[in-house]
């Protein structure tokens, strides 16, 4: 309101225009007669009330702008009305103050939407971060991280197991006191003071855990925060304890093969060689030197295969083709390769065979090869007079055949019983009963158990006899 | 040896102590072995006597008293480094050189084999010449 504006003003003039009345009046004596005398008095007086009125609605402005600086100062920012500013003197002040009211509002919310963001984002990182805590939790090597403090940060439960400590216990404790194994922690306080050119150092490390060693390869890797300086590191212990136990049987198995091929090898270089030097004086002896080479010639073929038969059934190469089998339709077909050679030594075989319809799931041959293997061990070590027997049996209920071959042979010494399915075990005692490979039972064994999840079964009592087994699954 | 023998391995010296006056045992549980060891010696001239075990190589040793043994290590009963040893301390056989046939996978220590009185070691499997010509050495015997 533009009249506002001139009241400004009006009570200042009105003040002076009647002052200045009554003095042009050159009396110093008041008297109501002269009219610059009235004229002077109710200037005085309307620009006293003009300017109570100012004062007054000034002062209502004020207030209203402090009430809504109140508002201001005691939080609130946002939602604050706006003043309509007023035609006086304050107009260009709520003017201002509307415009920091907007500036603070608008500050406020932006800040608050910040805030909301990250908020989101912590939630995100949280989840994100128990997430790969979880996952550390799950896997199987054992994670150790230490902070520069050597402080454990993180252990979990693979790495409470493999070193001996409750994971509840350890977090934030120095690691000497929560790993009770001085050489690692000593290797770990290595790696975080770089000793040495590399950030990162793997080596094999051996644990003794309730009476048993493990070998674990261990990594620790030196991690370093953004300034260069070493912000803690990062252990993981992998358990190779078997991996080192499986590459060191690998190891004796390619020893052993090796001396078993060389063998045979080495006897019918020694023979070809008395024959060259002319040592074999008759016919008589180089017959018998003949039939020996070629002896040794057909057990190293025999060998071979078996080696290269466990060997692709051990690595799966072999190509197992499962059907409903009968073991009774197979024990009959073995016996029958292996009656000739029975009838020659004079031993009796017997059968005790369940009705065909008892049926496994099972690759034929594989299953072939394995009774014919025990039949024709149990016919080797049987003297003459001797009696084989071919059993089967049924549990219905159980749901498994078993298949037994007894003989009343030379037996194995109990002290041999755990090793006869080892690769190249011969029992001592028979070496001189028959020949052999060492394999026999050592591919029956890995045709029941590994290929067909049955179970292998051996009783022995040395100079009575030895009754070998397995059990199957029925169809 | 008979006339149909086309043996070159015998070289007989007119003037000098012949193989042929030679006795050698030889003793391991492997008959194989015995028969062609004994075969290859008794063809280049020597009396060849075998035992099956280490017992029985102790006790043909001392009664019969060869010139050279050769013994295998793995054998029932004594084994080849127990029999030589036995044989160092007697009275009769302290200079019976032994040779010893010694199987792979058996580490035996250096020591141990010098100690027992052993000469000289040849390690399975062996050729038959190889053999023949280390007892010729042991025996100083110029084939």
């Amino acid at each position: 309101m533009k009249f506002k504006r001139w009241f400004e003003w009006l009570a200042p003039i009105c003040v002076t225009g009647g002052l200045a009345c009554l003095v042009a009046d050159g009396d110093p004596a008041l008297s109501f007669s002269q009219p610059t005398s009235v004229a002077g008095v109710a200037l005085l007086i309307g620009g006293c009330c003009s300017g109570l009125i100012h004062y007054v609605s000034l002062r209502r402005s004020v207030r209203t702008l402090m009430h809504k600086a109140g508002e201001l100062a005691s939080g609130r920012s946002i939602g604050i009305q706006q003043l309509t500013p007023t035609e006086d003197v304050l107009g260009e002040l709520v003017r201002t103050f509307n415009d920091m009211l907007g500036s603070t509002e608008r500050n406020a919310s932006d800040a608050v939407a910040a805030m909301k963001e990250l908020r989101v984002q912590l939630k995100v990182a949280t989840s994100q971060r128990r997430q790969a805590e979880a996952i550390i939790h799950s896997i199987d090597d054992a994670v150790l991280v230490t902070d520069r403090y050597d402080e454990v940060i993180l252990a979990n439960e693979s790495a409470s197991r493999a070193l001996g400590f409750e994971s509840s216990d350890a977090l934030r404790r120095p690691v000497d006191r929560v790993v009770n194994d001085a050489a690692l922690v000593g290797m770990i306080r290595d790696v975080r003071q770089g000793k040495g050119t590399n950030e990162r150092r793997v080596f094999e490390h051996r644990v003794r855990r309730n009476g048993q060693d493990s070998i674990y390869k261990v990594t620790l890797s030196n991690i370093r925060d953004s300034s260069g300086e070493s912000g803690g590191v990062v252990g993981v212990l992998h358990d190779s304890t078997r991996e080192i136990e499986i590459a060191r049987m690998k190891n004796d198995f390619v020893s052993s093969v090796s001396h078993e091929l060389r063998t045979p090898l080495a006897s019918v270089r020694a023979y070809v060689e008395m024959l060259i030097d002319g040592e074999a004086n008759d016919d008589k002896t180089r017959r018998e030197f003949y039939d020996i080479i070629m002896a040794e010639a057909v057990r190293l073929g025999r060998l071979i295969d078996n080696i290269l038969n466990i060997s692709r059934i051990e690595s799966g190469l072999v190509e197992i083709k499962r059907v409903p089998v009968s073991l009774t339709v197979i024990c009959k077909e073995a016996l029958d390769v292996m009656t000739p050679q029975a009838k020659f030594k004079d031993i009796r075989i017997e059968e005790q065979l369940e009705p065909a319809f008892y049926q496994t799931m099972a690759d034929k041959d594989m299953l072939y090869q394995a009774v014919l293997n025990l039949m024709s061990n149990a016919v080797k070590y049987t003297p003459a007079g001797g009696t084989v027997t071919l059993r089967t049996a049924v549990d219905e209920a159980a749901k498994k055949v078993v298949v037994r071959i007894i003989d009343s042979g030379v037996g194995i010494p109990s002290k041999d019983l755990p090793f006869v399915f080892d690769k190249f075990f011969r029992v001592e005692a028979n070496k001189n009963v028959a020949k052999g490979t060492g394999l026999g039972l050592s591919l029956v064994k890995n045709i029941i158990e590994t290929v067909h999840k049955g179970k292998m079964m051996v009783s022995s009592e040395q100079g009575k006899g030895s009754s070998f087994g397995f059990e199957l699954d029925l169809c | 040896m008979s006339s149909e023998n086309n043996d070159q391995s015998i070289v007989v010296t007119p003037s000098s102590t012949t193989s042929q006056q030679r006795t050698i045992l030889v003793a391991d549980d492997e008959s194989h072995i015995l028969n062609v060891v004994s075969l290859k010696l008794r063809n280049a001239g020597f009396n060849v006597i075998c035992a099956h075990d280490g017992n029985e190589a102790l006790e043909m040793a001392l009664t019969s008293k060869p010139d050279l043994l050769i013994t295998d290590y793995h054998m029932p009963g004594l084994n080849g480094l127990e029999v030589a040893s036995r044989l160092k301390q007697s009275e009769t056989c302290k200079n019976l050189p032994a040779i010893l046939l010694s199987a792979r996978g058996y580490n035996l220590n250096e020591a141990d084999v010098r100690e027992s009185g052993i000469s000289s070691q040849l390690s399975k499997p062996f050729s038959p010449r190889n053999l023949l010509s280390l007892v010729n050495q042991t025996l100083g015997i110029v084939a």
